[in-house]
């Protein structure tokens, strides 16, 4: 019901269902212990599966059961209001319609190369000609684009960034608790409130307009418009972006240096390295389980931004980040089946960027206990 | 000692059967999309009804963000949700999903002249709202699209005001004449109208004759001549630099801001808008320009109707209360929005008495109101407008493709029939 | 040899502590010259936050940077609540806190008591397909709550339960966060078999060991995850817009977008009340950290370094 129920209504009832269910599953522990103890398990083994239950639980319900149906769905039409329509591969065909063209000359449109219900995505122009990539679903892609370009960019770009920080508060600097506190603290601030902070510094009249006066003055006398303009709309998000992390990831960064031992700093003076060869040889290698870490967990967070998305409107010809996309194809629109493929593709996107960056730690990422040879 | 028993029991029962015999008033909610002052506006509407009525208490839950996501959720999760809605002409698409109530039922028992009489509706807006039959919605507003003018830049320019039976033909003579230089420094900053996609160009294709699509909902006939006629005649008043700004312009100064400005000598808006109440300009109101030929002077009319949920509680176990009140608020609404749908309210005096500050373009309005049109809605009306303006209204009007409109609407004319299905 | 033993002692990053020269105060400088630049960089925005949320309108777009407006007006951490009350009744800081404080509280209890009992599970017993199962349990940290959206939400419909709070509370009792029972396995994991021994032996049974003996013992781990847990469901946006319909029963997060929404739009955003609103949810979860800043970076070092 939309009227205010009253904030006894509201809580009760799910207090009582919270405390319901958390009965309920400790009964099921109990019976899940029962009955193997009955079917001869030791017991051991026994209590260690009857604790394990909740989880298993959940993870059928949660992640089995929704990622079955989930992909189930991608293969559907489904509005909400009358049951999922099998349509095959529609969706993803539709998704994938897309098509590439070059250009004949610089002034060519897009349109004239493209196939027929096409929109141009990307347009490279090289001399005095170029080529041209453009899809069906263009929301879609210029959603994909916007979002991998703000990973490729946001990421590395962070971690440089909290290397170098993290570098610097390894300099034996006084206060260090202060300094590593006050780097964090983006990190814990909620996503809601950076997101509307951003868009108010970054607004036409915002302090980042203010502070940079003297720069545009120069140019076009007109303050940028951030987040209306296809060029000024990803640097920045970049920027929030890495204001939001950099803190987080050099602390993490810096436990890592504080974890290299010593001795290898020094047997590298005895063998003559000077500062950047100590770095590339010992530093590196060292904290690249950090590293690693840092990469995956960066680059899967940097492909599902939503808040930024939700709080910070984006021209069309710009796109939006797909997170918040594939919500508003759900339960704007209502495409449910098509919100469903989008989402597995992005789901597949992320697991091949992340097995791609696994399989090149094997490079890079050596773990304490193997030696590297100099 | 039985006795007192027996008599102690019944009195306790009396008193706990007492209070619950003095029932409350069953509440009937409405969700709407109104901001803070309309919000005020409505609940002295509802506060009139329920101050008259003892059946039902009508509760007003506004849904100020996101309105049409909260909706459909709430539609979709049965039992949840307000009684009824407002919704727009656009998702009165709804219709064909099953979960608006039925309304024919109810309102054949309507009073005659009443707001449940939907012989006095106009047809067109009334046809929004119907489905298999059966009527889904009622209408609470039908918006037409009038002319306003910006008299001073007429009088400077030495030209007639227009009359309400203008036709294309004057109305490309004053635009042309009003796009000028007005201060000498070699660049156009005054023009006689301003189109950048609004206002909708189903205006001057159904005064050519031009259908979006038949009756039946077989066809979508966008290569009649007619409807080309009528579209191309839209297309040149679009970006064109003898009459209106180009879509920089525009997108620097503002749409409606420009004629605010006073830098727009014509402009299309909704028969509600404030424009004819901008401080510092004179503006007058005519109908829009009638088509030199057939003399239609067909307008698009913008509405919205109010609907019943029917998964809320109520509309299953008493309806006919629901109806009783859906009556009783659009009854309400019809005489504090303009223009109201009901042909019988189609009056100068009336509108007025809604609305006092549009006493002088009254008239215009209501000559407006005779000739409005609304949009052919039905269950897949979203697709079918995304392909006809991506396919074919936007690349015609923002000049991305070389194809003529007579090509283009052959190409496109399947595409849309297929959405039709 | 000689030759390199001079190089080895005029080698400044290997001399300790270094007599102050004038390269390497110079050095000194620079570093807290960077290292305040970044903070500046990190606390500016922040401090603009709170100095906007006190000023008037008409203070908001003068083109000036003001840090201090004048005059300040704290009123409007009360007055916004007062706009918000005059679209939707009933949506006072009270209630609004009280909603967040309840989804809160609630999912951190459950998380934390089913992630212990889980990640007691997986490391204090043998049991066949243990590691199986823990290996899935952390592959299920790649799966985006994407995908999981659409058939969650469907899950809650069938279920009745859309625009109620259950869908934020009671699933948390079913630890589902990997990172919460790795934390916890991990120090379960160091804890040594003699006590456990030592109390079976006294004729203790399991509930009796979990309870007495393990959590006590893992209580630095239980504190990191209460602030992160904390921190999740506070700042938690994702999860309520696609639940809850009802303005009065909007978490912080969501009463936020509404104010944005329904009051914020057009020509006059009203950034004052809006970072008013956001200083307000930032507040406890700052605090929290002040208060526990160990807690919330250790949590995420075990996992990074040992991860």
């Amino acid at each position: 019901m939309t009227t205010d129920p009253g904030a006894l209504n509201t809580y009760l009832p799910t207090l009582i269902r919270y405390i319901l269910v958390a009965i309920g599953v400790g009964v099921i522990m109990i019976i899940v212990y029962r009955v193997q103890i009955a079917l001869g398990v030791k017991r051991e083994a026994a209590t260690g599966r009857a604790l394990v239950t909740p989880w298993v639980i959940g993870f059928l319900v949660f992640n089995v059961f929704t990622i079955g149906t989930s992909l189930y769905l991608s293969f559907t039409e489904y509005n909400l209001f009358r049951p999922p329509e099998w349509i095959g591969l529609g969706n993803y065909q539709e998704l994938f319609d897309v098509s590439f063209g070059t250009l004949e000359s610089r002034e060519q449109r897009s349109s004239d190369v493209l196939a027929r219900r096409h929109s141009e995505i990307i347009r490279v122009e090289i001399g005095d000609g170029g080529f041209v990539f453009g899809a069906r679903a263009a929301s879609f892609w210029r959603s994909m684009r916007l979002t991998l370009v703000y990973a490729f960019v946001s990421v590395p770009l962070g971690l440089a960034g909290a290397l170098g920080v993290a570098l610097l508060l390894n300099q034996k600097v006084k206060g260090l608790g202060f300094w590593r506190v006050l780097y964090y603290m983006p990190a814990v601030l909620p996503a809601v409130a950076t997101a509307l902070l951003w868009r108010w510094m970054f607004s036409q009249s915002g302090i980042i307009n203010t502070l940079t006066q003297p720069i545009w003055r120069l140019t076009t006398n007109e303050p940028p418009r951030w987040f209306t303009d296809a060029n000024l709309a990803l640097p920045a998000f970049v920027i929030i972006g890495l204001w939001g992390v950099f803190g987080a990831n050099s602390v993490i960064l810096l436990a890592g240096l504080k974890g290299i031992p010593q001795e290898l700093y020094e047997a590298a003076s005895i063998d003559g390295a000077g500062n950047w060869a100590k770095f590339r040889h010992v530093t590196i290698p060292m904290l690249s389980p950090a590293l690693f870490y840092n990469l995956v967990t960066s680059t899967i967070a940097a492909l599902q931004i939503f808040e930024l998305a939700a709080f910070i409107q984006t021209p069309e010809s710009v796109g939006t980040f797909v997170n918040w996309l594939i919500y508003q194809e759900a339960f704007t629109l209502r495409n449910m089946g098509m919100a469903s493929a989008m989402a597995w593709i992005l789901l597949l996107i992320i697991l091949a960027l992340t097995a791609l960056i696994f399989r090149s730690s094997e490079f890079w990422v050596f773990y304490q206990g193997q030696r590297e040879k100099a | 000692m039985k006795m007192r028993f027996v008599v102690v029991a019944v009195a306790l029962m009396l008193c706990a059967l007492g209070p619950a015999m003095a029932q409350d008033a069953p509440i009937i909610t409405i969700s709407t999309w109104a901001g803070v002052d309309e919000a005020a506006e409505f609940q002295e509407i509802i506060d009139e009804i329920n101050a008259n009525t003892t059946e039902y208490q009508i509760v007003h839950q506004p849904i100020p963000a996101d309105y049409y996501t909260v909706v459909q959720t709430q539609l979709a999760a049965p039992g949840s949700g307000a009684d009824m809605y407002w919704m727009d002409q656009n998702n009165m698409a709804l219709k064909a999903e099953g979960v608006f109530m039925d309304l024919s039922a109810c309102l054949a028992n309507a009073e005659p002249g009443s707001a449940g009489d939907l012989s006095d509706y106009y047809p067109s807006i009334l046809a929004v709202n119907e489905y298999e039959g059966g009527i889904y919605g009622l209408p609470w507003i039908a918006q037409p699209v009038v002319t306003y003018y910006n008299r001073a830049l007429f009088e400077a320019a030495g030209l007639e005001e227009p009359t309400a039976d203008w036709t294309w033909d004057d109305f490309m003579e004053y635009a042309r004449a009003l796009t000028l230089d007005t201060d000498g420094d070699g660049e156009t900053d005054q023009w006689g109208f301003i189109n950048n996609g609004w206002p909708p160009p189903y205006i001057f294709v159904w005064q050519a004759g031009g259908e979006l699509i038949n009756e039946d909902f077989t066809e979508a006939p966008i290569d009649s001549p007619e409807f080309l006629e009528g579209f191309e005649f839209y297309l040149s008043t679009a970006y064109n630099p003898e009459v209106s700004p180009s879509a920089d312009i525009i997108a620097e100064q503002g749409f409606a801001e420009m004629f605010k400005a006073g830098r727009i000598a014509m402009f299309m808006g909704g028969a509600a808008d404030d424009l004819d109440r901008v401080e510092g300009l004179d503006v007058g109101v005519v109908p829009v320009p009638a088509h030199p030929e057939t003399g239609s002077q067909t307008t698009f009319a913008w509405n919205a109707s109010t609907v019943i949920n029917a998964s809320s509680p109520l509309a299953q176990s008493n309806p006919d209360l629901l109806c009783d009140a859906l009556i009783a608020i659009t009854e309400g609404i019809h005489n504090w929005k303009i223009v109201s749908p009901r042909i019988s309210q189609g009056t100068v005096e009336h509108l007025v008495a809604s609305e006092p500050r549009k006493e002088a373009s009254a008239e215009a309005i209501i000559a407006a109101a005779q000739d409005m049109r609304a949009l052919p809605i039905f269950g897949n009306y979203a697709e079918f407008d995304s392909v006809f303006w991506s396919e074919f209204w936007g690349p015609l009007i923002n000049k991305e493709t070389d194809l003529t409109p007579a090509e283009l609407a052959a190409e496109v004319r399947p595409e849309l029939e297929e959405t039709l299905q | 040899m000689t030759t390199e033993a001079t190089t080895l002692r005029s080698d400044p990053l290997l001399q300790e502590p270094p007599p102050p020269q004038r390269p390497f105060q110079i050095r000194q400088a620079l570093i807290y010259l960077l290292l305040i630049l970044c903070g500046a960089i990190v606390i500016v925005p922040f401090l603009w936050m709170i100095s906007t949320s006190l000023k008037t309108p008409d203070q908001l777009f003068t083109g000036r940077v003001d840090f201090i407006p004048n005059p300040a007006v704290p009123r409007n951490y009360i007055d916004v609540w007062e706009r918000l009350s005059s679209v939707a009744p009933g949506m006072s800081f009270a209630r609004i806190i009280g909603n967040t404080l309840f989804i809160t509280i609630l999912a951190m209890f459950g998380e934390i008591f089913s992630a212990s009992l889980v990640a007691y599970g997986f490391s204090r017993f043998e049991w066949r397909g243990r590691n199986l199962l823990f290996g899935l349990m952390l592959a299920t940290v790649m799966i985006p709550g994407i995908v999981t959206r659409v058939p969650s939400f469907l899950i809650w419909r069938e279920l009745g339960l859309l625009n109620t709070y259950d869908p934020l509370t009671w699933p948390s009792l079913f630890a589902w966060g990997p990172l919460y029972v790795f934390l916890m396995r991990q120090f379960f994991l160091s804890i040594p078999r003699e006590l456990e021994e030592a109390a079976i032996i006294d004729g203790a049974n399991v509930a009796q060991i979990y309870w007495h003996i393990m959590l006590p013992l893992i209580r630095p781990v239980l504190l990191a995850i209460a602030v992160l847990s904390f921190q999740a469901n506070w700042n938690n946006f994702q999860g309520p817009i696609l639940y809850i319909s009802t303005p009065q029963m909007f978490p912080l997060a969501l009463a936020m977008r509404f104010f944005d929404q329904s009051l914020s739009r057009g020509e006059a955003p009203q950034w004052h009340y809006m970072m008013a609103m956001a200083t307000m949810m930032t507040a406890p979860v700052l605090l929290l950290y002040f208060l526990a800043q160990k807690q919330f970076i250790e949590g995420l070092n075990i996992g990074a370094v040992k991860g």
